[in-house]
This record gives structure tokens, C-alpha cells and sequence, in this order.
């Protein structure tokens, strides 16, 4: 009984949480330019970051050792090191697009601009951070995030030609803006597979103290959770695509990106589009906050665990208060948290052989996992992915710069 | 046991299971008749930054020299000290009188103390 209530709360989390602005945005950017035709983009991330999930899960089980820790041991610092800048640069970034995407829906609430809410968005989020626990992050702030369900239900009511939209889950190529297309679709992999999420995952598996007779419930909170999440990202490209590419709408603006839902629902579709991205966004904030802080702290053997007492974890708490800090000066200058996004996603799908490749290698040692280390299956979807969101990005990345 | 595999860079456990750092570097002895052995662990600090360039761990140096807990020399630990080396490296030692925990009370009394809900008050109350 007990287990079945954690795999419900894990697959509710998993849900709650997966969109943030990153997924949003590229979905958006997709439907309204392409129609369903990237659907398949958001398939294969998906797909990839199930098997990611899953992985970093099975790795704290078994091994006792989040990602971070085994990638230090195995590997040695100074190649640690490397991954940690890396990381620690993206990540930042992807920090500050979800505070932004927090600024910008408070904006539509109130109409007070996004550069006056930097500071007191930040100073909640460190809030939760200082006083919260892990599971009141890990469960609060998914449960919140539930308020995204809404965009499956605005699907759903604007009655999509589902067999048209089943052509998108194939790749195509496109017949113009090819550059943009690419681009866009590095992007939603970018968005997809967001490397905090697999540390906060393996974090939050040590924190709840998992063994190796979590590996079944592992297995389906990543499957049934990811799934779930990626769905609501289809179901955010499918409204974008019925209402903004037929009118050719540019989702670059964000007052135009907020009108998504209203024609699906009139009512409330303003305000669920708001306190959608207000959620989605508040609850990536905190465990990117936390994934960083994690990162640093496993890394060198720091005290680190969310359910101290500040003063029992000084390191781990300083390198989230500085981190929050420094992630809001950059939108009190009213730096664009759209365009912060849309950067930070690709930059993503760039360093992610960068995380992945290390957590792979780690994957397959029989030091860390004995007999539950991975299959061929598994090894061969992500090397694949991985492998052609890097090359897609080094190659659509350059190419969108001169286009633009 | 293999030193870099199983040693370097593990987590280190004081006598209370409390984290202590990671094994940053390894102190070996070479004797003229005798064989090669490790006598310390070295705990933080320049020896760590080195192992990625030079120049960090002169960087490192004398960054420590303006800012934080003051040393004069390295934390190192004995390693007869080593209960066992698993998934961590058991130490039979009080964390903080190594010295190897140093940055982590600095921090915690110069900075997190001051902000308020620190969680240091209640444990004053409890002592």
C-alpha cells in the first residue's frame, strides 16, 4: 500500500513538475511555425529522458552515489571539474529563464513589468529554499504544477485532426526555414532533456534513502511520470499550432504567447496560462537551486542535504543564496527571459554529451551497478539521441545566428 | 586495492558519519630499503586545485591568504586513521579537529549564522 502510494506520488511529481518555460516555449515556438510537424522532437526527448530518469535512479539505488558523487570518484576531479563548469553555466542560465518566466506571468496577472518582480521572486524562492524541506519542494511544488494539466484540456477542446497530428510524431524534413526548423528542434531536445533534472532526481533518491527494491517503482514513476510530462508538452505544441500558425503569430512576445488558451477556453484560458507558467516555473527555479547546490556540494564532499538546518549545511546553503542572487541581476536589467530561454536550450542540447557521456560510462560499470547495470537497449537510445542533438545543434545553432 | 579507483576522490566519514570533504590527494613515502607506502590523506585546499593546473592551485594559495579560515599548512590525515574504505572512507577522527572542516564552520559562523532562520538559535536552546 505504501508503495503504491509513493509510485502515484512520484508520477503526480513527475507530471507536475516537467513543463517549465524551457518545454513551454519551444513547444510554442514549434506549433506556431511548423504546425504538428516537430511533434516528433518532443516524442524522441521524451523518450530519452525517460530512459535518463530512470537511469539516475537506479543508479542511487543501487549504488548509494547520486551522479554527481560516482562521476567525481570514477573519473577524478579534474575532469569533474569540467563537467562542473558546464553544467554549472547551463544550468545557471536555465535559472534565469524560469525566475524570468515567473516575472513575465506575473506581469500578464498585474501588468507591473518583469524587472520589478526579479527581486521579490528571487527572495521567495530562497525562502522555500532556506525554511521548505526536500519533500515540500519535491511534492508542493509539483502539486502546483498540476495547474498545467490545463493545457491538455484546451487541446482537447479546440478538437485537433488527431491523424494529421499522429504525421508529426515522424520526422520530416521541412520545405522552408529549414535553419529555423533544426533550430527549433535542438531546442525542444534541449528542453526535454534537462540535465538537473536526472541530479535532482538521483539527489531526491539518496534523500529518500531508496535501495534496490525501489528499481520496479523507479521504473514506472520514470515511464508513467515522463510520459505523462511529454504529453503535456504535445499538448502545448498542438494548441500553439491550431491557434498561432494559422495566424502566423510570432510567440516571441510573450503578451501574444499568453492569448494561447483563450480561445480554447474564453473564460480562464488567460489566467490558466498564467498561473500555469507562474507554477511551472517557480517549481524548475527550486530544484534547478537545488541541482546547482547539489552539484557543488557532492562535488566536494560537503554536507549537503535540503532537510538541515542552514547552519548544519553552510556550503551547500551559501551556493544556493548566491546563486538565486546573482540568476535575478541579470532581469533587473530587463534582460529578456524569452530569448534567455530560447539560448539556454540550445546551449543545452550542446553540452549534453558533456553530462550524458560520463553518466553512461558510469551506467556500465559493474563497480556501481553489479547486475542492474544497463541494457543495450538503453544505451543505444540515449547514445543516439545525445549524439544527434549534438551535431543537429552545432550545426542549427551558427546557421540561426546568421539568419537572424 | 587500487588507490585511484578505490581512494582518490572518495567521500571522507568522520567517527560520527559526518562528511569531512573528499580525498583531494594521497602522501606517499618512499624508503630506501623499504617499499612505497601511503602515510597521509590530503583533505582541500591548493593540493586539489593543482591537480587541475598550476596556476590554480597558486591561485588558490593565495586567495586563502586574504580570505577565510586562516592555515599555515595542509590538512593532513593520517592514514592509520582509515577504519575502512568502501563506498566511503571511514576515518577514526573528530572532523572538526582535523581542520578539514574549517571553510564549512567559517562560512557557517561568518555568513549563514547572520541570516535570520539560520537554524543555529534552536540549537543553542537544545545544548
Amino acid at each position: 500500500m505504501k508503495k503504491i502510494l509513493q509510485i502515484t506520488l512520484g508520477i503526480v511529481t513527475s507530471v507536475g513538475g516537467f513543463l517549465e518555460i524551457g518545454s513551454v516555449t519551444t513547444a510554442m515556438q514549434a506549433g506556431a511555425s511548423f504546425g504538428y510537424q516537430l511533434l516528433w522532437a518532443v516524442l524522441l526527448g521524451t523518450l530519452c529522458l525517460i530512459f535518463l530518469v530512470e537511469m539516475s535512479g537506479r543508479l542511487a539505488a543501487v549504488s548509494k552515489h547520486t551522479i554527481v558523487e560516482a562521476t567525481r570518484e570514477r573519473f577524478g576531479f579534474p575532469f569533474f571539474f569540467i563537467v562542473l563548469i558546464g553544467m554549472a553555466l547551463v544550468s545557471f542560465l536555465v535559472l534565469v529563464a524560469e525566475l524570468g518566466g515567473i516575472g513575465l506571468a506575473l506581469q500578464i496577472l498585474t501588468g507591473v513589468g518583469f524587472p520589478w518582480w526579479a527581486i521579490p521572486v528571487s527572495f521567495v524562492v530562497w525562502v522555500m529554499m532556506w525554511k521548505g524541506t526536500f519533500s515540500l519542494i519535491e511534492n508542493g511544488a509539483s502539486m502546483l504544477g498540476l495547474v498545467t494539466i490545463s493545457f491538455v484540456v484546451a487541446a482537447f477542446k479546440l478538437h485537433p485532426d488527431w491523424g494529421t497530428a499522429a504525421h508529426g510524431l515522424l520526422p520530416t524534413f521541412p520545405d522552408d526555414k529549414k535553419a529555423n526548423y533544426w533550430f527549433i528542434a535542438v531546442s525542444i531536445l534541449g528542453a526535454s532533456i534537462s540535465p538537473y533534472l536526472m541530479y535532482f532526481y538521483s539527489s531526491g533518491a539518496i534523500e529518500d534513502e531508496w535501495d534496490e527494491t525501489y528499481i520496479p517503482i523507479n521504473r514506472i514513476i520514470a515511464g508513467i511520470g515522463m510520459s505523462f510530462g511529454g504529453f503535456l508538452s504535445m499538448a502545448v505544441l498542438i494548441v500553439a499550432a491550431l491557434v498561432f500558425h494559422p495566424k502566423g503569430i510570432d510567440v516571441e512576445k510573450f503578451e501574444q504567447a499568453s492569448l494561447l488558451m483563450t480561445t480554447a477556453l474564453p473564460k480562464w484560458g488567460f489566467t490558466l496560462f498564467a498561473l500555469s507558467m507562474l507554477f511551472a516555473c517557480f517549481g524548475a527555479a527550486l530544484e534547478i537551486s537545488l541541482s546547482i547546490a547539489y552539484f557543488f556540494a557532492q562535488g566536494f564532499g560537503w554536507n549537503w542535504s535540503e532537510d538541515l538546518t542552514p547552519s548544519k549545511d553552510a556550503r551547500f546553503c551559501l551556493t544556493y543564496t548566491v546563486i538565486i542572487m546573482a540568476a535575478a541581476i541579470p532581469l533587473l536589467f530587463g534582460v529578456d527571459p524569452i530569448k534567455v530561454t530560447i539560448i539556454s536550450m540550445a546551449l543545452t542540447a550542446v553540452a549534453l554529451p558533456l553530462a550524458i557521456a560520463p553518466f553512461l560510462f558510469l551506467m556500465n560499470d559493474p563497480i556501481y551497478l553489479g547486475e542492474h547495470r544497463n541494457g543495450w537497449l538503453s544505451n543505444t537510445v540515449v547514445t543516439i539521441v545525445i549524439l544527434l542533438s549534438f551535431v543537429v545543434a552545432i550545426i542549427a545553432i551558427p546557421l540561426e545566428i546568421i539568419g537572424s | 586495492m587500487h588507490l585511484v579507483r578505490d581512494v582518490l576522490d572518495k567521500e571522507l566519514l568522520d567517527r560520527e558519519e559526518e562528511p569531512m570533504g573528499r580525498v583531494d590527494g594521497l602522501i606517499m613515502q618512499l624508503g630506501e630499503r623499504s617499499q612505497p607506502r601511503i602515510t597521509h590523506i590530503v583533505v582541500g585546499g591548493a593540493t586539489l586545485w593543482e591537480r587541475v593546473h598550476p596556476a590554480f592551485g597558486r591561485l588558490s594559495r593565495r586567495m586563502s591568504r586574504w580570505w577565510g579560515p586562516k592555515r599555515d599548512k595542509e590538512v593532513r590525515i593520517p592514514w592509520s586513521r582509515v577504519k575502512t574504505a568502501g563506498r566511503d572512507i571511514k576515518l577514526d577522527v573528530e572532523g572538526k579537529d582535523t581542520g578539514a572542516i574549517d571553510w564549512e564552520l567559517w562560512i557557517a559562523h561568518h555568513i549563514i549564522e547572520h541570516i535570520p532562520g539560520s537554524g543555529h538559535e534552536e540549537a543553542d536552546d537544545g545544548s
